[in-house]
């Protein structure tokens, strides 16, 4: 048929078939970035959303503004929103907190991150889901936070000593007011 | 009567003489002549043993010799000559018989490099060959790292175990590689996609630097890589070899054996290969997940019919899995940063591991060829051959929740080729070749890696016809050929952007190609060879519709549906000299245009991605040009002691940007001494003939005129590494061995090369040594 085919050069016969649909179970769209005031008052939710994946069209990212002089609790929430209902990829992340950290880089002192005590693994070093954001006078920061995996885990809040690979880099803007 | 083959690399003829004696008497003579098989000269002082009667003689200065009072019986006839591959030769003797033994003088000269423009495969065009000692000696190395012996090939590599050659600047989609005269099909597109060929079932290869391809189908852009597994002796007794390598550096474990036989049915030879390696080291450090393990087997039958008809068939079936270094494998641009800025790879264990993990490669390739030869008479012929290809090629990532397991990128690629040649060669010695070939390829995307693939699935129909001209006169021999193939891509795309859709791509080329040579003799020793040769090339799938983010690229790689065909116009300039075997000479100067060149541009813009911003690379064209020179010679200080000396010299512009191409070879020089021992040694029992002796330098200078905008980081520094080797043919009693010790970079030299991706991530293999026995039975 094949052969066929050939000396029917213009032939549309010849097509190749539909290819199946990939379901894209691995991919993470859409990071959500709850930081919830510890003495009391409104969460701040910032987000970071890039619907199609890699490529095609640009991602959305929402910032935040917190106050001045403040402690959060920061909490991390990892989605796929091409599977619907939504998956939750967090569980993952959770499931392999040992192969798995976050990393907090503030590119102002007006925001700095750090890590939760109460969010570790079972080898007792951090993960980063639940984490603490500390603010101080009024001003602005871009807030990159960034997923490992497989990183070198006793290297602190600091990625490039940890090394790994970059699940997830995304830089939020901050205004603190 | 004995029909005897004739063979690319040696050539027979046995004549009976009229008054045949049929003898119990003993009193048969077996003559002949034995000539240089590259010039037809005569060798002198060729010792011709026959192993069943121990009967011996020597060649005089025509090449001619004698051995009388033979019994009439099957024969071993063994031919020797310093200075060339040994031959052995099946007789039945019950006649006076007279034989016309070619042997391959010039392989051992250029230490297993001969130059030689004598086949017709390659009319005028340049072409540099690899013989079968060096390719068992270096049965350890893939074929890649084999052909970097010759001067003008490098090699594209992604560590150590994945290698692609690059000819004269030119690779993947731009060259041809022929294994047993069917072009290797494959993901040409990744330059971390090495040949899936075993280089130990080839008795030679043999580098076409030509101006255009005009005979195969394939790129036409002028060079062509020919594996070539040498026809089966014709011998009725069952005979091979079998051998084992040892490489310290990645304690890589090479088995190897080849067994075959002529039978009255037909003649066969089936060539197995096991290979098993660890972790490489630089001269500092283990490089984890280096390994690799390789399986292939492939049987070669011959069958003659009759006189006219010889029908071969051929199946192979070659099976890789190859570790890429964990520490490269990186998820976006800060990771590349920080990786490069390490003395050490991340992930470096202290300790040697044979385990292969993710990132890996698994890549199986099989192919069945039938090929029928007619000859109608002495002069005309007709081939049909017909081939099909499987290429499955499985890529592992790091991925979360136990998805290691499940192949990032898995693809299956079917060729089927067809082929109708007729060749006529004239009484005036001018020979008429011309044919029809068509080749399909189906290839698809298995959906089990839940990644949207990078290259589409597609299906492209190739068919082409090409006509050549070869001329012989007094002096000169000059090639004419043109080719017109037409190529139709059926592509189906999945779009980037959601819902999903289908997007379908429909393109009709016509590719034309053409080249003219002229071989000039001006003496025997001296001659010169011009080439000019024109071709296009239709873009190829990955460059027209890859898109989404290319791990091979540390980028987002967006095709371009829009390019045009490539217009190559090459040209070539050859000198050889030959003075007498003391001093040969080999220069060839080459100048290439590339108009409307595909390559990948980075863009001046950064896609943001979960994973962070990526460089956006897109398929674009240029007008490239691409000169260089290549040089080799060899000369022989004192009768046992040869110098030899290879040279490459290469640039490559981008006219339209006034850039330097990347991806293009830096200078590099090759220096060789080696001391053969005449006289046979012995030690007791043992005889140790043919000994050898080698020294080796390889001077590689640091790339020049790429700019920071176009790399990375900084192209690494000039090296210069050191090797030796020493082989020998060991006999004991009647058995043959072959030992060979060989070691590389013997001064563990920390360096990177250019053409090497792991270059980012860590420093190229230190020193290694490597202990070789082989049996011939």
């Amino acid at each position: 048929m094949l052969l066929l085919c050939s000396f029917v050069l213009f032939s549309t016969s010849c097509d190749k078939e539909d290819p199946e649909i990939i379901n894209e179970e691995e991919v993470i769209t859409t990071l959500t970035y709850t930081l919830t005031p510890q003495d009391g008052g409104a969460p701040v939710v910032m987000s970071f959303r890039d619907l199609d994946g890699d490529g095609g069209n640009a991602p959305t990212i929402t910032g935040g503004t917190l106050n001045a002089n403040a402690t959060y609790s920061g909490s991390l929430v990892l989605l796929n929103e091409q599977e619907s209902p939504a998956e939750d990829i967090t569980t993952e992340i959770r499931e392999e907190a040992e192969e798995h950290q976050f990393f907090f880089i503030s590119d102002d002192d007006s925001v700095t991150a750090s890590y939760n005590t109460s969010d570790v693994d079972a080898d007792g070093l951090p993960v980063g889901l639940i984490h603490n954001v500390t603010t101080t006078d009024a001003g602005s920061a871009n807030l990159t936070v960034i997923l490992r995996h497989e990183p070198s885990k006793t290297a602190e809040n600091d990625p490039n000593a940890a090394g790994g690979e970059t699940d997830i880099e995304v830089t939020f803007p901050i205004t603190v007011q | 009567m004995q029909n005897h083959a004739t063979k690319l690399t040696f050539f027979l003829l046995t004549f009976f003489l009229s008054n045949a004696v049929f003898a119990q008497n003993c009193t048969l003579s077996l003559r002949g002549y034995v000539t240089d098989e590259d010039d037809d000269r005569p060798l002198e002082f060729v010792s011709v043993f026959m192993e069943e009667n121990s009967r011996g003689a020597v060649s005089d200065s025509t090449g001619f010799f004698q051995i009388d009072d033979i019994c009439a019986g099957d024969y071993h006839v063994a031919f020797s000559h310093i200075g060339c591959s040994p031959r052995r030769i099946f007789t039945e003797i019950d006649a006076d018989t007279l034989l016309r033994v070619e042997m391959d003088h010039s392989a051992k000269i250029l230490e297993g490099v001969t130059v030689t423009d004598k086949q017709s495969v390659t009319g005028t065009q340049n072409a540099q060959v690899i013989g079968a000692q060096k390719i068992t000696d270096a049965a350890d190395e893939n074929l890649t790292n084999i052909l970097t012996n010759i001067s003008g090939v490098s090699a594209l590599k992604n560590g150590s175990g994945i290698a692609k050659p690059v000819v004269h600047g030119l690779y993947g989609n731009r060259i041809t590689i022929l294994n047993n005269g069917i072009a290797q099909s494959g993901q040409q597109w990744g330059n971390d996609h090495s040949p899936e060929i075993d280089a130990q079932v080839a008795e030679k290869i043999r580098v076409v630097k030509g101006v255009s391809a005009l005979e195969y189908p394939g790129s036409k852009l002028g060079s062509v890589i020919i594996v070539e597994p040498g026809e089966i002796e014709d011998e009725p007794h069952l005979h091979g070899r079998a051998g084992y390598i040892f490489a310290s550096n990645g304690r890589t474990h090479a088995a190897n054996v080849q067994v075959g036989q002529t039978t009255d049915f037909a003649a066969w030879k089936v060539t197995g290969t096991l290979k098993r390696g660890g972790d490489k080291r630089t001269a500092d450090y283990f490089l984890n997940n280096t390994g690799l393990r390789e399986a292939n087997v492939a049987l070669q039958m011959e069958k003659k019919f009759s006189e006219r008809l010889h029908t071969d068939f051929y199946a192979s079936t070659f099976n890789t899995e190859l570790g890429v270094l964990r520490g490269s494998h990186i998820g976006n641009l800060t990771d590349l940063e920080n990786a490069f800025e390490r003395e050490e790879p991340f992930f470096t264990e202290e300790e040697f591991s044979y385990a292969v993990d993710a990132p890996k490669q698994r890549v199986g390739h099989h192919l069945l060829k039938l090929k029928t030869k007619y000859f109608v008479d002495a002069y005309q012929s007709f081939d049909f051959t017909a081939a099909a290809q499987l290429n499955d090629r499985k890529e592992f990532d790091v991925r979360r929740s136990g998805r290691s397991e499940i192949p990032a990128l898995s693809l299956r690629q079917f060729t089927y080729f067809a082929e109708g040649k007729y060749r006529r060669v004239f009484q005036n010695k001018n020979t008429l070749t011309t044919g029809l070939q068509t080749n399909i390829t189906d290839n698809t995307n298995n959906p089990e890696t839940g990644i949207l693939p990078l290259i589409p699935d597609y299906l492209a129909y190739e068919t082409g016809a090409f006509i050549l001209f070869d001329r012989i006169t007094n002096r000169s021999r000059f090639s004419f050929g043109l080719r017109y193939d037409n190529v139709l891509q059926n592509a189906v795309t999945i779009t980037t952007t959601t819902p999903r859709e289908i997007v379908r791509f429909n393109e009709v080329y016509h590719n034309y190609s053409g080249a003219a040579g002229w071989t000039y003799n001006f003496s025997e020793a001296v001659k010169a060879t011009a080439n000019v040769g024109y071709a296009t090339r239709n873009p190829a799938i990955n460059e027209l519709y890859s898109a989404g983010l290319h791990q091979g690229v540390s980028g987002i790689e967006e095709g371009n549906p829009n390019l045009d065909s490539e217009k190559s116009l090459k040209s070539t300039l050859a000198l050889t000299a030959n003075t007498a075997d003391k001093f040969t000479f080999d220069l060839l100067l080459y100048l290439q245009n590339i108009n409307d060149y595909i390559y990948l541009l980075p863009e001046n813009e950064f896609r943001l991605t979960i994973r962070g911003a990526f460089p956006v690379f897109t398929y674009a064209q240029t007008d490239a040009r691409i000169y260089g020179a290549d040089f080799s010679a060899n000369y022989q200080v004192m009768p046992a002691l040869q110098a030899k000396a290879t040279y490459s010299h290469i640039r490559g512009e981008d006219l339209t940007n006034q850039e330097t191409l990347i991806n293009i070879p830096a200078d590099n020089w090759l220096l060789q001494l080696d001391y053969s021992f005449a006289q046979t040694l012995r030690m007791g029992k043992i005889a140790f003939e043919n000994l050898t002796l080698g020294t080796e330098a390889r001077f590689v200078s640091r790339k020049k005129g790429i700019t920071p905008e176009q790399d990375f980081t900084a192209v690494p520094d000039a090296y210069e590494l050191f090797g030796a080797k020493i082989a020998a043919d060991v006999r004991i009693g009647k058995n043959k061995f072959r030992l060979t010790l060989r070691g590389d970079n013997l001064l563990d030299t920390a360096y990177r090369d250019y053409l090497n991706r792991l270059r980012y991530f860590a420093d190229d293999t230190g020193r290694n040594v490597s202990v070789g026995l082989s049996y011939k039975f």
